[in-house]
Formats: C-alpha cells, structure tokens, sequence
C-alpha cells in the first residue's frame, strides 16, 4: 500500500486515490490537423519504464483533484507530486 | 418538503453491543442528524473572485483542511474551491445566495443527498480506525477530511476533542451500508442510539 503526498491534502493512503495513466503524454493541439500516427500515439502509445515515472493520479474519495507524481515503478518510492497546473 | 432519513428503516434508539456492566457514560453515542441544510459552494476555475470578501452566517470560508463555525453553521473545506455548508438554519441558502453570482459560483442545495451520522465518545476514534485510512489520532477540533469507510466515501468533520464529537457525511444512497459499518465497528464497545 502506499501513501501518496496529495498536493492540495497531504499523506494519505493510496485507498483514497485512483491511477489515472502516463502523466507526459499530451494531446494533440486543437483546430490542427493531426495525423492518423500521432493520433494513434496519442491514444494507445504509452512508455513503460523501469525506474522513475511521471503519472496522473487522482484523489477521487478526498478533493477530488487531478495530480502529478513522480514515482519509481521499482521500489514504488514517490520522489515528488505536483498540483495539475505546475511542472513536477 | 419533509425530509425521510435514509434510516427510515433500520433507525432504531436504544442500547447495543457488548454494553452490559459498562458505565452508561463510556458509551458511545451514535445519532443521526436530521432537518439541517446542506449545501454546497463550487468557485469557478477561471473565476478570480476575491472569496475573502465573502462571510456566510458571519463566517469567512476556511482554508485547506479546516472548518469555521459558529453555534448554527458549520462551512467544510472540501477541496479547492469548493466547501460544503451546514447549517441549523434552514433558510440560511435563500438569504445567502445573492452573495454568490453565477459567473463565479455555482451553489447546489445537497441537504436531501446527504446522510449525517454523528458519534460521540472517547472511543470515537476506535471506530473510525477500523474503516478509514485517515491518521485519526492528529485529526482535532477545526478539522475534517474527506476520506473512506469501509470503501464508502466519506466527508469527516471534528466537532469537539472533549468529549471526542465527529459528524460522519456520505451519500444518502450509501447512508444504510454506512450506518450498519459505523454501528458493527461499534459492537465490541457498546453504544446507545439516540
């Protein structure tokens, strides 16, 4: 179980919260033709790495906000969080 | 409109558990709390409304993780931006809601969405242990939280540290499952429905 540092909450338990994917991958811009390979990209294509990780987290039973945490998908250790709004 | 408790059903006063041969006044109180207004205030994200400006019931809207009170009213903290109110007063929203325009604020009446359970007693914390990962211990007076019980989401909010007072919020839909979760943790140290 881990505890995760909500930015706007504090430590709290990972019950409180849902796994919300890659936190880099970012979407296409607006009213711009985009090609059906960065589409699929977009959709489908996410990194798997060993070692640290940017992810989307959210604190569904808590303020219900979006966030961003730095993660080592190895030892589970969060470096760091960062509101949705600001650079981890 | 009158309001039907969540509870209709299964609400029934009196003692239970293990409270035999214990002192009346160890027990736990466990109470639903009923006809009390509940609304909520939402703040735009691209609002840059100044919330300082705003008292409801002479109450300033509080910051993170904390509550302001007073004898009638009680405004949560219930994320950014967001609060919930609580008030005795139950034409409190009617007199408020000029104060809130719908280009900064979106206020919703939840008062028949919600179910309050309030549980009283130095054992308080015992029962709140066994279904909520909060750390229950550094939760006092002035504060609240939203969390889970027993996988049922949950708003807690911490009346008083002597004797030990907490209002347990959820969702109406959810009020049965979490009365029996409230009232099974209570079990072993005997409580009194009242």
């Amino acid at each position: 179980m881990l505890n995760i540092k909500c930015p706007h909450c504090g430590d709290r338990s990972q019950k409180e919260f849902a796994y919300g994917g890659d936190g880099t991958v970012k979407r296409p811009e607006l009213n711009k033709d985009v090609s059906d390979k960065d589409w699929d990209n977009f959709v489908y294509l996410r990194k798997s790495p060993r070692g640290k990780h940017i992810e989307l987290w959210h604190h569904i039973a808590g303020c219900r906000q979006w966030f961003r945490v730095l993660r080592d998908t190895v030892t589970h250790e969060i470096y760091k969080t960062s509101k949705i709004d600001e650079d981890i | 409109m009158s309001q039907i408790s969540p509870l209709n059903l299964v609400y029934q006063k009196g003692k239970f558990g293990d409270f035999e041969n214990k002192n009346e006044k160890n027990l736990l109180k466990i109470s639903e709390l009923t006809n009390i207004l509940i609304f909520q205030i939402v703040k735009f994200k691209n609002s840059t409304y100044d919330i300082d400006k705003i008292q409801i019931d002479n109450l300033f809207l509080p910051n993170s993780l904390q509550v302001s009170s007073n004898l009638d009213t009680r405004i949560l903290w219930f994320g950014p931006n967001n609060w919930l109110v609580v008030s005795s007063k139950l034409d409190l929203l009617s007199k408020e809601e000029k104060k809130f325009d719908e280009q900064n604020f979106a206020l919703t009446d939840l008062s028949h969405s919600k179910i309050i359970i309030e549980i009283e007693g130095n054992l308080t914390n015992e029962v709140l242990k066994k279904g909520c990962p909060l750390n229950i211990d550094n939760f006092k007076e002035g504060n609240n939280a939203n969390s889970i019980y027993n996988g049922i989401t949950i708003t807690i909010d911490c009346i008083s540290d002597s004797p030990k007072k907490v209002r347990i919020f959820g969702l109406r839909s959810f009020g049965e499952s979490l009365y029996h979760s409230i009232t099974d943790a209570s079990m072993e140290y005997g409580y009194i429905i009242i």
